[in-house]
């Protein structure tokens, strides 16, 4: 993880991910928690992982690059978080209204 | 040379037993240990009661149990079903209800679904490779049972090359699933002209990129088993980062490729493919949709040592036709399908079924060992699809009726022209959603596209486009529709073009309209806070 001042927290960035797969991408029944795998195409099919991008492209104001779409990225919601984190970081540094 | 289906890792596991025949993720599977483990499979089928022919349904998430279940229900003389992991349980049930399959062979992560599926499913006795506490209505089995049995010596029953080797359903856009039945002599042909075509040997790597009850699955592990060579099953989590898929790709120095042009595509344009080497491929196969030029040439600039070879059939036929491109990258637009394949009749007929003349476009009926014994259960629909045609001595010949329209062209090869069932009536006008959607690729900034009808309330139909393109927020449906003016007549316009992050699409890859027509009309809806 980088080293930078952290503009918000690995969970503040994980609660609305999670939020948006159980309400927009799941199945009835189907539950989430920060570890289940993303990837296993047992929860989510690639339209949903891509829908899930673009949320996180546009409620984190981040730009995901084609060579970001690694699973090493993408496997689970806490290694998903770190990701937007750093970009986040990289970005500019400044503040995110993860409010909005 | 065996002409049945598990007869071939046999051979294979005689031969170079240490060989790897399967690999999936970091684990593998070589040919012995493949026939030891389909074996004890087929033997626990026969102790629990599978006779001759009996359907053995498979439900698998892409695993090397996909391989050994295939194996182990051939080697019993079951007939193998497998089925759409991703299918909900009422469709699992559709299928078991439908095929009348007495064994269903699973894992534990699916548990809950073959619960529900075999609530109404009477007609299943034996469940394998799901741990549950107790039995129900059917008895459990498990993989470790399955291992206790496993051996060298196959069971001996008989099976002869026209026995049933599997039914393979369809997905997606009606509601009731075809269920498409092979002869292991139908399965065989289809190998030996692939091994035959693309010179497989043991040294290569073949991918599996569909799920395994495609017709692509067919090409991927029993042309790859024909001759001893490794099959690597690409699981979801590769195949939805391509950027992951490429690595892959590379360190599993995979040397021919089959699937449909958007996995490819997609590899294309977000695979990182510049800092790769995947010089390992030299063969890349494709079907099932339109492969976009722009996106095709690219793609052959990016990997330079591969061939690339369009293929065209149906899960009813395998494959009937195909066209190597041209090493230099010169190839005509539309892409052609090719010639027929060495053991199969490619003819276009008219609505009569009579030849049209040369040039002419029609219909495609193919004649041949490939070709599908039939639709499981439905003798009405194999009257209209299985035709008879006279030939000599007061004979009969059966044809496919393919449903494909198309031509041959000048220099013999054919080309295809659209779906027989993707003509669609707009207010009154013949519109080929195929030569709407090619109209839309030709656009420069159009990545993908997909032409659909929705119902317009006034008992016509309205057609409508969901696009991707390259320039996001620019791209406005607006701009595409007038650049549209220019090359379709109005009629053809589509009346409102979504621009979407990515087309849905179906197991195979291929675009789901039925889910672009839902998803377009829940967003037509009015938002309700």
């Amino acid at each position: 993880m980088s080293e930078e001042i952290p503009v918000v927290s690995e969970q503040e960035i994980a609660q609305p991910i999670l939020e948006f797969i159980r309400l927009e991408l799941l199945g009835p029944g189907d539950t989430i928690d920060m570890h289940d795998d993303l990837l296993s195409g047992e929860l989510l099919d690639s339209l949903g992982v891509l829908r899930l991008s673009t949320f996180v492209e546009e409620r984190f104001r981040i730009r995901i690059q084609p060579t970001d779409f690694v699973v090493e990225n993408f496997q689970n919601v806490e290694v998903l978080s770190r990701f937007v984190l750093r970009a986040v970081g990289a970005r500019n540094g400044a503040l995110v209204d993860a409010g909005d | 040379m065996t002409m049945l289906l598990h007869r071939m890792i046999e051979e294979a596991a005689d031969r170079r037993p240490e060989a790897t025949a399967i690999r999936c993720d970091e684990e593998s599977l070589s040919y012995e240990a493949l026939a030891r483990q389909a074996h004890g499979l087929a033997h626990l089928l026969l102790e629990t009661g599978l006779e001759r022919r009996d359907r053995v349904a498979v439900l698998l998430n892409k695993s090397l149990e996909v391989p050994v279940s295939f194996y182990g229900v051939l080697a019993a003389g079951g007939t193998l079903v497998p089925i759409d992991p991703r299918s909900p349980a009422d469709r699992v049930a559709q299928i078991l209800r439908a095929t009348q399959a007495t064994h269903l062979v699973s894992e534990t992560k699916k548990d809950k679904l073959v619960e529900a599926a075999l609530a109404g499913c009477p007609d299943i006795g034996h469940v394998i490779g799901v741990e549950a506490e107790s039995d129900q209505a059917y008895r459990n089995h498990s993989w470790d049972a399955v291992a206790a049995l496993a051996s060298d010596r196959p069971p001996e029953v008989p099976i002869t090359d026209l026995d049933p080797s599997y039914i393979l359903h369809t997905s997606g856009s009606t509601g009731v699933p075809k269920l498409i039945l092979h002869t292991h002599r139908s399965a065989m042909s289809f190998v030996d002209w692939a091994v035959a075509e693309y010179s497989l040997t043991a040294e290569d790597r073949l991918s599996n990129h569909s799920s395994h009850h495609t017709c692509f699955a067919t090409f991927d592990y029993y042309a790859s088993a024909a001759v001893g060579a490794t099959t690597v099953i690409l699981t979801p989590s590769v195949l939805m980062m391509p950027a992951s898929l490429s690595t892959r790709i590379e360190e599993e120095g995979i040397s021919v490729w089959y699937s449909v042009p958007a996995a490819l595509i997609q590899l294309s344009l977000r695979g990182n493919l510049e800092t790769r080497n995947l010089d390992s491929l030299r063969w890349i196969l494709f079907a099932g949709e339109t492969f976009p030029d722009k996106h095709l040439r690219q793609l052959m600039d990016q990997i330079p040592s591969a061939r690339f070879s369009h293929v065209y059939g149906s899960t009813e036929v395998n494959v009937c036709s195909y066209y190597h491109l041209p090493e230099d990258g010169d190839f005509v637009v539309p892409l052609p399908i090719g010639r027929p394949c060495a053991n199969a009749t490619v003819e276009v007929v008219d609505e009569d079924l009579q030849s049209v003349s040369r040039g002419g476009v029609g219909e495609f009926l193919v004649r041949g060992s490939t070709v599908m014994s039939g639709y499981w259960g439905e003798p009405e629909r194999n009257r209209v699809v299985l035709v008879r045609r006279p030939t000599a001595g007061d004979l009969e010949e059966i044809y496919f009726r393919t449903g494909d329209r198309g031509r041959v062209l000048e220099d013999g090869n054919l080309t295809f022209v659209a779906r027989a069932d993707l003509q669609v009536k707009v207010r009154g006008h013949r519109v080929e959603l195929g030569e709407v959607e090619t109209a839309l690729l030709s656009l420069e900034s159009v990545e993908e596209a997909a032409a659909f009808t929705v119902p317009d309330g006034e008992g016509s139909s309205s057609l409508r486009a969901a696009v991707v393109t390259t320039v996001p927020a620019e791209s406005r449906s607006k701009e595409i529709q007038a650049a549209l003016k220019g090359k379709l007549p109005m009629h053809a316009v589509p009346t409102s073009i979504a621009v979407l992050d990515r087309l849905p699409r179906t197991a195979t890859g291929k675009v789901d309209r039925r889910a672009l027509q839902t998803h377009l009309e829940t967003e037509d809806a009015p938002r309700h806070e």
